[in-house]
């Protein structure tokens, strides 16, 4: 695969995140982490046409099902019967979410990190992007007041890592990826059986109108 | 063929509860596969004993520490659900729960035992992980059981925190196999032989990002969050098994990455004095919020942060704080469960956590209290326990080695055992409340149920016994783990 095409890949994983730390919507959202979840089942198909190996096309096709149709037909919905449609909104304001998401970025492309964005220095540009994805991940996880969003942020957290071990290539055998796979899977209906939780306790996702462990 | 029958128990016991009717049968497939383990996990252990490794099959393999770890799963996880069985029927009796949630409490209980049995035993770092996962997605419709807002609450913040924290030890773990190609395995053995071949900034990155990862569900500081929420709502005997086994599992496959980082780095000063950062936070934490405690499931998940920064002390202060670090870890497991299953007792007999709330605790239940008051005793470091010993070995060794930090830690401990004595006096004396809680006669009698009462005896009376004598095998693992821990460079 082109180092170009794998940079649009990067990018596109990355401003999908910067997405979901925008948007008010949950609906879009979702569709941000399933476009998001496609770039990731790209990577992998490249990583495929080179090794040929079939048992990765199995683990594609997994995750083809699990993050890009299942998950976000879960999320939607949720959405739906709980008529969620807009998200909450985030702790920090909008121009001061940006300034952090630049710091984040400055930081994963400084030399500081520059053990990890070197370890193909080939790939110095796209690893540096997927550490900032991570880093923004964790960001939009604190920053963010609704559990949907939360949920969200751990998915997209667990994406941005998946993308920098392919560039990186550190990438396991298809076996030990079906299981982490499979524990997100699990992870995926656990939290929306969460999320319905909240919202019936709570009557809402807002996860600061949860109060009840404060003594 | 051990451990094969360990996770073939568990997983047919998780199977049957779900397809099985009778409550009665549910619950004792439950303990015979606790009892399995139990057998098992000893044979195991004689095993690793004598062959120092015991390897069953691919991408499994059982050294000294992970041997004692089973011990304390197997037998933690047998109490545990003995007490689950009368416990969970005086709840019913109660109309808390009813069968479909008895139904679901041993499904998900016979999973959780499978998964911790997963990663203690896992030889592959990925597949430790997606056990570790498991425990937690295993735990977290444990914790929400009783489908309340401030349980859902506990859980979701359980499912979160730990969640991001097991990514970012993904993470790490991934770091570290910038150093093998996949042809050289994906197991720590291999790590571990290619770790000098590992750049010394990537080694250092990864084990930040592990301690911090797998730290989270150990309980460290300031990763600490989630615990006292969710070892406090979750069922008695599922904090019972949170506190006292699956903070462990957590760290051993910390001290496993440990090793490793300390090859790479041909030095352990770097992960040693992290330990101790964390480990000294942690005890910190515990004594800041112990004195103005108000809930006592709360003061003993506390107590857990603290004692497991006693243990990442222990492991701080190099090899000759290894061995009462284990020994530490096995006596706190021990007790603490005894602590929470009591606690389970108290909770059945008073209907609430809150410390104000429970008066007159010996007049009302004798022997749990004496249970209760005996444990609180032994878990804050009181002769003749054999707290007391780990944590004076601790301190000594630390003492020559990081002599403010044993001091600051000493008087921490020193806060910590008061603040439990005053929360334990207030709870065991005074008038007990004139309200008389619903449930079986027993209980409304104040007659206590004894297979409420002996589980935890059992693990209290093993603790004692433990203090004053070892088996030679127990011994053989002890000295086994500390030996490897020099022979593995960490000076």
């Amino acid at each position: 695969m082109s180092i170009v095409f794998l940079q649009f890949l990067s990018g596109t994983i990355f401003l999908s995140i910067i997405f979901l730390h925008l948007i008010k919507k949950n609906f879009e959202a979702v569709i941000a982490y399933g476009i998001q979840s496609f770039a990731i089942v790209v990577v992998l198909m490249g990583s495929f046409f080179e090794t040929n190996n079939f048992p990765l096309l199995l683990l594609i096709l997994v995750t083809l099902i699990v993050k890009v149709i299942v998950a976000p037909l879960f999320f939607i919905k949720l959405i739906q019967k709980h008529e969620l449609t807009f998200s909450v909104s985030s702790y920090l304001n909008l121009p001061l979410t940006l300034i952090v998401i630049a710091s984040f970025t400055a930081v994963a492309h400084s030399q500081k990190f520059s053990s990890l964005t070197n370890i193909i220095p080939a790939h110095f540009a796209l690893l540096s992007l997927a550490l900032s994805a991570i880093f923004i991940s964790l960001f939009l996880i604190v920053n963010r007041k609704g559990a949907l969003s939360q949920a969200l942020g751990v998915l997209s957290l667990e994406n941005s890592i998946v993308a920098f071990v392919f560039f990186a290539g550190l990438e396991r055998s298809p076996g030990l990826q079906m299981g982490i796979i499979f524990d997100i899977f699990v992870w995926i209906l656990i939290a929306t059986v969460f999320v319905s939780m909240i919202y019936k306790h709570f009557g809402s996702l807002d996860v600061t109108s949860m109060k009840h462990l404060k003594e | 063929m051990e451990l094969l029958l360990i996770f073939g128990s568990f997983f047919i016991a998780a199977f049957l509860c779900v397809v099985l009717t009778s409550r009665r049968v549910i619950e004792c497939i439950s303990i015979v596969a606790t009892v399995i383990a139990l057998v098992e996990s000893i044979i195991i252990s004689l095993k690793v004993g004598s062959v120092k490794t015991y390897v069953p099959f691919y991408f499994f393999s059982i050294e000294s520490f992970e041997a004692i770890v089973m011990l304390i799963i197997a037998f933690v996880g047998l109490a545990t659900t003995i007490y689950s069985v009368q416990y969970l029927r005086q709840e019913t009796l109660k109309n808390i729960i009813g069968f479909t949630r008895v139904k679901q409490y041993f499904i998900l209980l016979n999973l959780f035992l499978l998964a911790m049995f997963l990663a203690i035993s896992a030889n592959s770092p990925i597949l430790a992980w997606i056990a570790i996962e498991a425990t937690t997605l295993s735990t977290a419709f444990l914790i929400s059981f009783y489908n309340k807002p401030s349980v859902t609450e506990a859980a979701w913040k359980y499912l979160i925190i730990n969640s991001v924290g097991l990514l970012l030890g993904f993470f790490g773990t991934l770091l570290y196999f910038t150093s093998v190609n996949e042809l050289s395995g994906n197991s720590f053995y291999a790590l571990r032989d290619a770790a000098l071949h590992l750049d010394p900034l990537i080694a250092k990155i990864a084990f930040i990002f592990i301690l911090i990862g797998y730290g989270t569900k150990v309980g460290l500081a300031p990763m600490h969050t989630w615990l006292p929420d969710a070892h406090s709502k979750a069922p008695a005997p599922v904090s019972a098994l949170l506190s006292g086994v699956l903070l462990n599992v957590a760290f051993v496959i910390v001290m496993k990455f440990k090793i490793i980082t300390d090859f790479a780095l041909r030095d352990a000063s770097f992960s040693n004095n992290l330990l101790i950062i964390f480990g000294l936070l942690s005890i910190f934490v515990a004594a800041l919020i112990i004195l103005t405690q108000k809930n006592y499931k709360r003061l003993l998940a506390y107590s857990s942060i603290e004692n497991m920064g006693i243990i990442s002390l222990g492991f701080g202060f190099g090899p000759l704080g290894i061995y009462p670090a284990v020994l530490h870890m096995i006596y706190h497991s021990l007790i603490k469960s005894a602590l929470f299953l009591s606690a389970g007792t108290i909770f059945l007999k008073y209907s609430s956590t809150k410390i104000a709330k429970v008066k007159g605790m010996l007049s009302s239940l004798p022997i749990t209290s004496i249970l209760f008051l005996v444990g609180i005793f032994a878990i804050t470091g009181a002769p003749p326990f054999g707290i007391f010993l780990t944590k004076i070995s601790i301190l000594s060794v630390g003492i020559k080695i990081h002599a403010i930090v044993s001091i600051v830690a000493m008087f921490l401990m020193a806060i910590l055992f008061i603040g439990f004595l005053k929360h334990a006096s207030s709870m065991a004396f005074g008038e007990k409340p004139s309200e008389v809680t619903t449930g079986s006669s027993e209980f409304k009698t104040g007659k206590e149920n004894i297979w409420l009462i002996l589980p935890p005896l059992a693990l209290l009376a093993l603790a004692l016994f433990l203090s004053f004598y070892f088996p030679r095998f127990l011994l053989d693992l002890l000295n086994a783990v500390t030996i490897s821990y020099k022979m593995r460079g960490t000076i």
